[in-house]
């Protein structure tokens, strides 16, 4: 019999098991309602948030916080709780609550809609149990966790032919490099003894068997992390998967992935570095940060879907984050997390809007959003500040993780001043693509129809349009563009866009947490 | 007992094999088992790095159970999306599941 104490810690996990559970339960009565399900696991996703914060200490939640202290930094068995893995879970729990509200304005779908709930909710639970792993077993199992459940979400509406594609292409990726990864883990178990993520920080018995080890891990992550040259999959997945499942994996699993590599190389670059093997592993991610930097931003150029864009773009993002690994110091790691940060707004937001574009009428080509600027101000304003953010300009959370990740890598001086060179270079290429699309959203209107897609509704409560509708006066034009792509959806859109102002503004709090819990990760790993 | 590096290198064939199978192979079932096939290599090295482990201690072989469990959730996942696929466009043949290179 397990004493209630010994589980109060992981209250997080616990909620979101019992959610789960509910939405099954909820299933089971019959009930298949987006409001009913979408509602419960919102709240079940808050509450576990909440308690997230209360963990971490935040103002004015930390009474509620059931962690002991003496256990952050401390391993409990397989478990080790630290201030950088409880940032992250915050992380994957806001991203998976993002994802529950803006999916409540998604067509009803009495086959699909608790299996997509529950789905998100187990692979949320997988998240948290990366992010306190202790155990390179547990750690993988736990990504393990969030990739079946991914791979069934992609799928999950079962008779959308490109999703089912999409499903099958992520399974066979998914399952594959999860095999090699534990293929690299026998091969370090074997090296060191043990799989306890602490030891890897000490030089081991055989360090060229640890070191084919910690290469296999790199590439089978490197898999689910998009990196380049295994990155193949994303777009056609990211492409086919509906809009809201893009923007879970896009922000939300992809980070996982990043926070994994995180938790098992921390310790070993550094060894890697000291024991007189010629940098083997810092060598190896910072020419996976070059290729996977350069790479996503070449073919994102050429893209002419909304989506491959987006899919290449994020392929990108996850080059820069890489830069903290490679750099591999308190402040390298500090940026990259404030970077993730930034990307859960900046991503899932936009996936958001365009699932919301498309809820009007857009269609899939960039060229279709020609002069939404004019006809729907909100949702193109909240876009543009996402594009904005991604392309690094001042003024937006992207520019701080930017700014942040770079300098951490010109600070730390040597080679690594190419890292920072190569990203500069990266990001002043990104501005051409995201321009290009801010030039044809602000583009002004050609003749003709102007919502061909649009249909009535939408019509009559465009901007243009509203001369033609004397029965919808000009004050209610931002609240029909909330009715016509939904309010949850638009509220979501909305809020992460005001966010990524707001902190780009005043980021000072968020990254002195960053940095003090950057700082015990790297004294610990 | 076998010698370890007998058991290695067995391993190491299997792993090369499961990767062959992966690349090569377009009928989706056959690519489950070359997938198969490399995870028993793995599972084959924790037994074996165990059975060899100094400290005698059984954490190797209690992760070859957990891993054998993983591998058949993997597949009963697999196969009901390889299913539902079929009835769409009624083929395993991951070659003719390509609607979506645009």
């Amino acid at each position: 019999m397990v004493a209630l104490p010994y589980l109060l810690p992981y209250l997080p996990e616990l909620t979101l098991l019992v959610a789960t559970f509910v939405v099954f339960l909820l299933d089971v009565a019959g009930e298949h309602r987006r409001t009913t399900l979408g509602g419960v696991s919102a709240f079940f996703l808050i509450v576990a948030f909440v308690e997230v914060l209360a963990d971490l200490g935040t103002w004015p939640f930390h009474a509620l916080s059931t962690l002991p202290a003496s256990w952050n930094g401390t391993a409990q068995g397989p478990i080790l709780f630290t201030s950088l893995g409880i940032v992250f879970q915050g992380i994957f729990l806001a991203i998976a609550a993002l994802v529950a509200i803006a999916s409540l304005s998604e067509a009803e779908d009495p086959d699909g809609t608790p299996t997509f709930y529950a789905l998100l909710l187990l692979a949320s639970l997988g998240m948290l149990l990366v992010a306190i792993s202790g155990d390179l077993i547990l750690l993988l199992l736990a990504v393990e966790v969030t990739g079946i459940s991914t791979y069934v979400l992609v799928g999950y509406t079962r008779k959308d032919r490109r999703a089912l594609e999409a499903a099958m292409k992520f399974y066979i990726i998914g399952a594959f490099s999860t095999t090699i990864s534990f293929f690299g883990a026998s091969l370090v178990f074997g090296a060191y003894g043990t799989t306890s993520l602490l030891a890897f920080s000490q030089v081991p018995s055989d360090p060229s068997l640890a070191l084919v080890g910690f290469a296999m891990i790199a590439v089978g992550l490197g898999f689910k992390v998009t990196l380049v040259p295994f990155h193949m999959w994303a777009v056609d997945v990211y492409d086919g998967a509906p809009a809201v499942v893009s923007a879970y994996l896009s922000a939300g699993s992809k980070k996982m992935g990043l926070f994994a590599l995180f938790a098992i190389f921390v310790g070993a670059v550094r060894v890697f570095d000291t024991a007189g093997n010629g940098y083997a592993l810092a060598i190896m991610m910072g020419g996976l940060a070059i290729a996977t930097m350069t790479v996503g931003n070449v073919l994102a150029l050429q893209q002419q879907t909304m989506k491959r864009m987006l899919a290449y773009s994020s392929i990108s993002q996850a080059g820069y984050m890489l830069i903290g690994l490679a750099v591999n110091t308190t402040p390298s790691l500090s940026a990259a997390t404030l970077q993730m940060v930034a990307n859960v707004l900046m991503k899932g937001g936009a996936f958001v809007a365009v699932a919301a574009a498309a809820a009007i009428g857009v269609g899939p080509l960039i060229t279709d959003w020609k002069g939404l600027g004019h006809r729907r101000p909100i949702l193109s304003a909240s876009f543009a500040i996402m594009l904005l953010s991604m392309a690094g300009i001042p003024l937006t959370l992207g520019f701080v993780g930017k700014f942040y990740l770079f300098f951490s890598a010109i600070l730390a001086g040597g080679l690594f001043a190419i890292l920072a060179i190569v990203g500069l270079l990266n990001s002043a290429i990104s501005v051409f693509y995201y321009a290009r699309i801010l030039k044809h959203i602000y583009m002004p209107e050609e003749t003709g129809s102007p919502d061909a897609h649009g249909g009535t509704r939408s019509l009559a409560s465009s901007t243009l349009g509203s001369s033609t509708s004397p029965t919808d006066p000009q004050p209610s034009v931002a609240i029909s563009e909330f009715r016509a792509m939904g309010y949850a959806r638009m509220g979501v859109i909305v809020a992460c866009a005001v966010l990524l102002i707001a902190l780009g503004i005043y980021p000072t709090p968020i990254v002195t947490a960053l940095n003090a819990a950057a700082h015990q990760f790297v004294a610990l790993h | 007992m076998i010698p370890l590096d007998e058991l290695l290198g067995f391993s190491g064939v299997l792993f090369a094999i499961g990767i062959f199978g992966v690349l090569t192979r377009r009928n989706f079932i056959l690519l489950l088992v070359s997938i198969e096939i490399i995870m028993n290599a793995a599972i084959l090295n924790f037994i074996a790095f165990a059975a060899y482990s100094p400290s005698g201690s059984p954490s190797g072989q209690s992760i070859a159970v957990i891993l054998i469990g993983l591998a058949a959730t993997e597949i009963a996942v697999g196969l009901a999306i390889v299913l539902a696929l079929n009835r769409i466009i009624g083929s395993v043949n991951v070659a003719q599941a390509m609607e979506l290179k645009l």
